[in-house]
């Protein structure tokens, strides 16, 4: 399957519509329902009383301020008030009701891309830019999330007493009502015309803000080479590049934004104008009074002002919705990578087999052609050969990070398919080419995602480490377990990652081991120690050992040679010194 | 994680004035205002034409056409005013970000190797994104926000008072009690929205280490653990986004109150002051609309307050990095460089321990030498050191017999190769990452490929050496990016060449090759190379030992053998290594 989200994006992109991306994202209100009835009760007595203060305004000075009772005013001005005491409440009730729904939401939605994101295979981190997901998870759902926590109650709000105003506007008067909300239909077809193209505009911006952010991802993790190669130049010109491309895009976007406030306003102003002319026209031939003119006026501005700062959200509105469809863009995706049932056909006996094994990437390139080999339990397998041959993919399919594009895989005499990812995980452990520590303690890092020791004390962790032998390890590390890891990790050296990445591993006691050049950076007296750890674990564990130096596989029970796409058997350890000296290159 | 807090006093205790980074706009911002100002000033004549037009009805000459014409011409101003206020506010903002960013950059690409790794990569991922973005909203929103908002303010007061100024004091009083509410709520506000920025880089941080580190996630079955771990900044995020909330939810409901409160005086004293006859019925209908007017610009100053207070404090973050001293460069030597290194009293400090203590060796041109050592024993350390990346905290370090400070950095970096124990590509050709550097001639490029040994590697590539490798180099095995690795450092064809851990990844067989190809393309070359094999460096000029910091020997192998134990011990762990 094709993870790449660049490729993704551009076949969906333009098929959706804002309407079919909202339904999608309402779909996480689905918790919501009652509050959401609630909150909607509230906003509709809440837009109903401001929407009938204007009447009441309007009766009071046609029957009393012209016939100068001022009792009258006194009573209405009573009513009023209770209905605002009315209104305090339930504006209350629906800002806190409604936010918190929007509150909910990002929550659940956050979740949703987070879950997501665990769910897919290794080959979708593969596939795309580290700085791009990162800009689309953070920056993506932070536009949603200013779209919730700030938009989504005033844009619910507004809809309310604009609705309101329009009938109140047409009950009144149909004629000037009508005429009143003519420049409103030329609105909503505008917003109907316009809004696909503002859209675009976000989502073009969106994804220069995703690039500029790769960009600086990648010049400040590797900022050392840039110095050591005197590129500091490299460094401002691709940034500068990005820079300017995000700065063209953002004027497009944030033209394209704006263009909704004045056109709005213009209706707004012509609404007022109509009123005001048609009405006193209609007074003129007695259809009309001066009381409900000016009542009239209100609701026009109840109805214009609101719609304005519509014109606003909707422009955010347009921004969260193109956030929205680059993280849909994720959330769409499925991992490749499902468990199988287990077929009864005749699962091998051996403890591992590959059967007839392809594999290629996705841009085609053929790594593994046609192998087939078994691995038998409790034994020591090395695996050589020249850099790029396909060890580390052989090793990649053993511990199912990735499917083969042809053949099977058998595993403890079932399809590999058919193990869920708890079981596998915790009857593989492979200590990949370059581990990743997490912010955190020495401690944390090793006992990361082990259940085991999850509610052990200190002291038992301390006697963990010291049978499985570990102890002397951590010497290596300046407070031993206690030893801080900072994001970045610069302070940790390599060495001292894969020494991290093979305790978690040996801890976890797995039924098969892959060290795939594990050990590589480890000087080779405390790759000694290493050695007598894996020798130390249980006469069951299979090993499986990718490795350049000699004396880490001289002591394998048996020596696969891995090139050119091709998994044989070496047979003697000076055999596959042949191999390795004389055979033709992979690479 | 808490952040360190920043040291420099001086910098903090003059607060950074973020207007200082408007002035080069004044232009803009001018028109900007001036902008922002006719539209709103036309939208405040508006409610006087319709009160001017209901009272001239009522006395009886009502110029239906001269209504219409004023009106429809007010109408049009205000838009023509609006739009063009919206494209200058765009313009404005995006040049002020587009103009800090590249200022940003331009002083972060001067500044050390320690200097990044101090202030975070991250760190100044989220100064280049979120902060200037806060800034940039304080350009496009809040000057001209603050700017209608306050003419529209005290435009409506004076017309108010000067209409009814009794009536008009009454309206008046809403603008304190608005503007204290919301004085009082945000200041609650602004504590939680600093907490929920915590929260929000806390998410973040869970949010960059699980796709950095997916495969080690998978291969751990993890994936739950970390679900939990973002659950609970999530939940976090969501408690704070609702105590916001809440406190919003109060402020709006009080500020619509106390303006329908004002509505009712007018309805009341108004209508007294109309049945008295102090005060005609279009007034009344014009105080109503001036209300309306009032009540937004309070509300919006409110809330551009929060966004001035955001946008300060990511300027003052911005700030720190623009302030920052800058890496000075006071070498001036240029020469070419013969390769003679000497180390004197070198004594490193990383942390609270000495990374290295007390290092002294020599080199002579020309020569290979080879530190061995365990594992973070300080031997990367060290090779920082001699590119500079890194400064010793005591002693010096001389080449050709000079201080390495004193040569010019341009030129010192031309002449020496850095080849990085972890895998650096970058997200270009594999032209572009071998010839990283500009003087790269295509001559010594295709040498340096040839030395590498990846001619048949970039030959079976789908476009030779344009090929675009990707960032993390997944396509690439270990081994092929370690050995464009060094390709790119032979490239500037260097006098001295540095190999951290080289071979770690490098088949014995093509190691072999590379080092005699080295031999032969590249002679008179200087090596320094961190190893931990000694049967590649057996015939070395020199092999330095350091354990733990410190230099434990040094001298030819066979000098080690006669009186190192410890070297005699990682001999022995290796023996079977040497057939």
């Amino acid at each position: 399957m094709d993870y790449n989200l660049g490729k993704v994006g551009d076949q969906s992109a333009q098929k959706k519509s804002s309407y079919a991306a909202l339904k999608k994202l309402i779909s996480f209100m689905d918790e919501e329902r009652k509050r959401l009835v609630v909150a909607l009760i509230a906003i509709l007595i809440n837009s109903t009383l401001s929407l009938l203060s204007p009447i009441l305004v309007a009766r009071a000075i046609d029957q009393f301020v012209q016939t100068r009772q001022y009792h009258g005013i006194l009573v209405y001005a009573g009513i009023l008030a209770t209905m605002y005491l009315l209104a305090l409440g339930t504006s209350y009730m629906q800002t806190k009701l409604m936010g918190g729904v929007g509150q909910r939401m990002l929550f659940s939605l956050r979740n949703a891309v987070f879950h997501k994101l665990q769910e897919l295979p290794v080959a979708f981190f593969n596939q795309n830019k580290a700085g791009d997901l990162i800009s689309r998870v953070n920056n993506d759902t932070d536009k949603l999330n200013q779209f919730f926590s700030q938009s989504l109650m005033q844009f619910v709000g507004s809809i309310f007493v604009m609705t309101g105003a329009g009938i109140f506007l047409l009950f009144l008067n149909l004629p000037l009502g009508a005429a009143a909300l003519a420049p409103a239909l030329f609105l909503w077809i505008f917003t109907k015309i316009i809004s696909p193209w503002v859209k675009k505009k976000n989502a073009a911006n969106l994804k220069s803000v995703g690039n500029m952010s790769a960009e600086i991802q990648e010049s400040l993790q590797n900022f050392k080479v840039i110095i050591a190669f005197n590129r500091r130049d490299y460094f401002r010109a691709k940034f500068e590049e990005a820079n300017q491309k995000n700065y063209s895009s953002a004027i497009g976007a944030g033209l394209a934004n704006n263009v909704f406030t004045p056109v709005y306003g213009l209706s707004s102003n012509i609404g007022q104008l109509v009123v005001l002319a048609f009405g006193i026209y209609l007074i003129s031939i007695g259809h009309f009074t001066i009381g409900f003119l000016i009542g009239f006026l209100s609701y026009i501005n109840n109805f214009y002002g609101p719609l304005r700062q519509l014109a606003t959200l909707w422009a955010n509105f347009q921004v969260a919705m193109a956030g929205w469809d680059r993280i849909s863009q994720i959330l769409t995706l499925h991992s490749n990578l499902n468990t199988v049932h287990a077929g009864a056909n005749g699962a091998p006996h051996s403890f591992l087999e590959f059967k007839d094994v392809h594999f290629s990437y996705p841009n085609g390139k053929e790594v593994l052609h046609n192998n087939s080999f078994s691995l038998d339990r409790g034994k020591t397998y090395a695996f050589v050969g020249p850099t790029g041959g396909g060890k580390t993919t052989t090793a990649y399919l053993m511990a199912r990070l990735y499917d083969p594009t042809k053949g099977h895989v058998y595993f403890d005499g079932k399809d590999i398919r058919s193990y869920d990812s708890a079981e596998r995980s915790k009857k593989i452990g492979f200590i990949l080419q370059e581990p990743f520590l997490f912010t955190g303690t020495i401690r944390e890092n090793i006992l990361y995602g082990n259940e085991e020791y999850l509610s052990h004390s200190n002291e038992e962790i301390e006697k963990v480490f010291a049978d499985a032998g570990l102890v002397a390890l951590l010497a290596r590390f300046e407070s031993g377990l206690d030893t801080k890891v900072v994001s970045g990790g610069e302070s940790i050296s390599l060495g001292q990652k894969q020494l991290v990445a093979f305790m978690r591993a040996v801890l976890r006691k797995p039924d098969l081991l892959i060290l795939d050049e594990a050990t590589a950076n480890i000087d080779t007296i405390t790759e000694q120690l290493l050695e007598d750890i894996i020798k130390k674990l249980p006469a069951t564990t299979t090993r499986v050992i990718i490795a350049h130096r000699l004396n880490t596989i001289e002591n394998a029970d048996e020596i696969f040679f891995v090139n050119s796409g091709q998994v044989i058997r070496a047979g003697s350890l000076q055999n596959a010194m042949n191999l390795l000296m004389h055979d033709k290159r992979a690479s | 994680m808490a952040e360190p807090k920043p040291k420099g006093s001086a910098i903090k205790s003059q607060k950074p004035n973020m207007m200082k980074v408007l002035s080069p706009y004044r232009g803009m911002i001018v028109w900007l205002i001036v902008l922002a100002l006719l539209g709103n000033g036309i939208n405040l004549l508006l409610p006087k034409l319709i009160s001017h037009g209901i009272d001239s009805y009522m006395q009886g000459h009502f110029d239906m056409q001269k209504v219409i014409l004023q009106f429809s011409l007010a109408a049009l101003g205000i838009f023509i005013f609006t739009f063009l206020q919206s494209v200058v506010q765009t313009y404005a903002s995006e040049k002020v970000a587009r103009d800090l960013r590249t200022q940003l950059s331009e002083k972060i690409s001067k500044q050390s190797f320690a200097y990044i790794q101090k202030a975070n990569p991250s760190k100044l991922l989220t100064n280049l994104t979120s902060d200037i973005d806060s800034i940039k909203l304080f350009v496009s929103m809040a000057i001209v926000s603050i700017a209608s908002s306050l003419c529209i303010i005290i435009g409506a007061s004076a017309l108010l008072l000067s209409i009814n100024w009794k009536l008009g004091i009454a309206v008046i009083t809403i603008i304190p009690i608005i503007g204290g509410t919301f004085f009082i709520v945000l200041k609650k506000v602004r504590a939680l929205f600093m907490k929920g920025r915590e929260v929000i880089d806390r998410l973040n941080k869970v949010i960059n280490e699980s796709i950095l580190g997916a495969a080690t996630i998978r291969v751990l079955h993890s994936e739950k653990p970390e679900s939990e771990k973002f659950r609970e900044a999530n939940a976090q995020a969501k408690d704070i986004g609702i105590s916001i909330l809440k406190l919003f939810s109060l402020l709006i409901p009080i500020i619509t109150f106390t303006a329908s409160m004002a509505g009712l005086t007018i309805l009341m004293l108004g209508g007294h002051f109309v049945i008295t006859g102090s005060m005609t019925i279009g007034e009344m209908a014009a105080f109503s609309s001036y209300l309306m007017l009032l009540i937004f610009p309070i509300l919006v100053i409110g809330f551009m307050s929060n966004v001035i207070a955001q946008a300060s404090a990511s300027y003052s973050r911005i700030n720190e990095v623009l302030q920052a001293p800058e890496l000075k460069d006071p070498g001036t030597i240029t020469e070419i460089l013969r390769g003679d290194i000497e180390l004197k009293n070198i004594t490193v400090t990383y942390g609270e321990k000495p990374a290295l203590k007390n290092i002294s060796f020599k080199v002579d041109a020309g020569s290979r030498t080879a530190v061995i050592g365990p594992t973070a024993a300080g031997k990367t350390q060290l090779l920082y050191l001699l590119t500079g990346l890194i400064k010793p905290n005591e002693g010096e370090i001389l080449l050709d017999g000079k201080n390495i400070e004193m040569y010019d950095k341009e030129s010192f970096h031309q002449q020496t190769g850095f080849v990085f124990q972890d895998s650096i590509i970058f997200n270009l050709s594999v032209r572009e990452n071998i010839a990283f550097n500009e003087k790269v001639t295509d001559d010594l490029m295709q040498k340096a490929i040839d030395t590498a040994e990846i001619t048949d590697f970039v030959n079976s590539l789908p476009e030779k050496l344009e090929t675009i490798v990707s960032e993390r180099g997944s396509s690439l095995s270990g081994g092929q990016k370690q050995r464009i690795m060094l390709a790119r450092a032979l490239a500037i064809d260097p006098r001295i060449l540095l190999l951290d851990d080289f071979t770690a990844r490098v088949d014995n067989r093509t190691e072999q090759k590379i080092l005699q190809n080295l031999k032969e393309n590249y002679p008179g070359l200087t090596l320094i190379s961190v190893t931990q094999k000694i049967a590649s460096v057996e015939n070395y000029d020199q092999i330095v030992l350091i354990m733990e910091g410190e230099l434990i020997a040094k001298g030819r192998h066979e000098e080690l053998m006669a009186n190192c134990p410890e070297y005699i011990q990682i001999y022995e762990s290796q023996r079977s290594t040497s057939l």
